[in-house]
């Protein structure tokens, strides 16, 4: 009997233990960029004009939604406006939704290079045949 | 212990070193190497053509084998870019181990070519062969791979005719196309592997300004298509002929906007935003946004530039040839 009886604690003990283990897994954080963001590159079809073009003065200030433009270059909208992600954690492009206008989305590298995120965007702010490739970086 | 030195004991035959058995198949490469070849013995092409017309072109190749090899014919093309080859130009071919005409199909731009290095065509074929001499830089490399891929035996010698037909644009402008004929396998590894042939300058009687891409041009505009709303760079080059500022040591730019009402802006101050920076050799350049430096409404509109260029008085003014027309610059973007 004594030995049943510690055959069925074993047993009991063994049940209640082994209890599935909840996994969860780490969850990718939403990509940041609110602050205030400078042009560091430009390029135009692939020729370097960031030294020719003072796009110095130039800032974007992005919030959790919206942005603002000061002292505007050719850009890919010319108003303040709207932005999203299309996967604010897996970002591949960003669109940006000018006032009064449609929305224009730009394809999104993201880099991280000498320890700064990057964020560079590829558009046409005129003519559709000439590209554009703007890489900002947080100003100070 | 004592150590005995290792002795070789001379054979009776002499040896070959191995140093010249690896010379002799070195040898024996280059010599199977060599024997292969592709040339381009022949490009036909009209002088001129109307702009909007197909410019028929036609390439007479031969390829000489060395060895077994499957791989894709690959054509390519240098062409202005405004014609957008990829999209209006269709080219075939014929051959004497081929029946009928043989399709090709364009090589989307990123492909990575064959023994390249990771570059797709167009950048190979513009690194290795070049512009053929246009000094516009807006024309582009445009390759194209046969459909189908062919098995060839060593030793044979085989004719292909290649037809080429591009759309052109109404653009009036003149321009050295450019050919090469190469295969899937070998890209353009070494000289013998691949063809290239550029032709003179081909005239297309279009309408608007001309865009020369053959000779020499005091001023270029770059990029030739543009809107108002881009970072267009304007060049002057002194050194293509004496004019009133060859001595001028700042070129400023004076230039007028045409809006699409018929106004006329105009900026002609000597200041910083109308100077040019010095390339050297008599060459300036100067990047303006021309919504920004006519200060344009949202509502308004640029459809051409008219300019000169002038010493830092505003006395002496540059345009057109060197003479007093100003230079004109139509905003397009076709």
């Amino acid at each position: 009997m004594k030995y049943i009886l510690f055959f069925l604690a074993l047993c009991s003990t063994g049940f209640y233990a082994c209890k599935p283990e909840m996994l969860i897994a780490p969850s990718e954080p939403r990509k940041d960029i609110s602050g205030n963001w400078q042009i560091i590159k430009a390029t135009r079809n692939g020729t370097d004009l960031t030294t020719r073009f003072d796009f110095s003065p130039f800032r974007i200030r992005f919030t959790d939604s919206t942005y603002t433009i000061d002292n505007p270059v050719p850009f890919i909208v010319s108003r303040n406006g709207k932005w999203a992600f299309d996967d604010p954690a897996y970002p591949f492009t960003l669109s940006f939704q000018a006032a009064d206008s449609g929305a224009k989305t730009s394809p999104l590298l993201f880099p991280v290079t000498g320890g700064q995120r990057n964020l560079i965007i590829t558009f046409s702010s005129g003519c559709s045949l000439n590209t554009y490739q703007y890489t900002l970086q947080k100003a100070n | 212990m004592q150590h005995q030195p290792v002795q070789h004991k001379p054979s009776g035959k002499r040896k070959i070193s191995a140093g010249v058995i690896w010379k002799v198949i070195g040898a024996l490469l280059l010599l199977i190497i060599a024997s292969c070849s592709i040339t381009i013995d022949s490009v036909v092409q009209p002088s001129g053509v109307n702009g909007g017309d197909i410019l028929p072109v036609t390439l007479n190749v031969t390829i000489e084998t060395n060895d077994n090899q499957t791989s894709n014919f690959m054509v390519a093309v240098l062409v202005p870019k405004v014609w957008k080859a990829a999209q209006n130009a269709t080219i075939t071919f014929t051959s004497d181990i081929t029946s009928g005409d043989q399709s090709m199909s364009v090589i989307p731009a990123g492909t990575p070519a064959p023994q390249g290095g990771g570059l797709d065509w167009p950048t190979l074929l513009a690194t290795k062969i070049g512009n053929g001499g246009n000094l516009l830089p807006d024309y582009e490399w445009v390759a194209f791979y046969s459909n189908a891929s062919y098995s060839v035996v060593a030793n044979a010698t085989i004719h292909a005719t290649v037809s080429i037909k591009i759309k052109t644009t109404t653009d009036n402008l003149l321009f050295k196309p450019g050919y090469c004929v190469a295969n899937s396998t070998d890209g353009l590894s070494s000289s013998d592997r691949y063809a290239a042939s550029f032709t003179g300058c081909l005239q297309v009687n279009g309408q608007g300004d001309l865009i020369d891409f053959c000779n020499p041009q005091i001023s270029t505009v770059d990029p030739r298509t543009s809107l108002d709303n881009d970072i267009v760079t304007l060049t002057f080059d002194g050194g293509v002929q004496s004019t009133g500022l060859d001595n001028a040591s700042e070129v400023y730019l004076c230039i007028a906007g045409i809006t699409t009402t018929g106004d006329s802006l105009t900026v002609c101050t000597q200041t910083d935003a109308t100077k040019m920076t010095s390339l050297g050799l008599s060459k300036w350049q100067k990047d303006i946004w021309p919504r920004k430096l006519f200060n344009l409404a949202d509502n308004q509109h640029l459809t051409r530039l008219r300019y000169f260029f002038t010493d830092a008085t505003g006395g002496t003014r540059v345009g057109y040839a060197g003479g007093s027309t100003p230079f004109m610059y139509t905003f397009k973007c076709q």
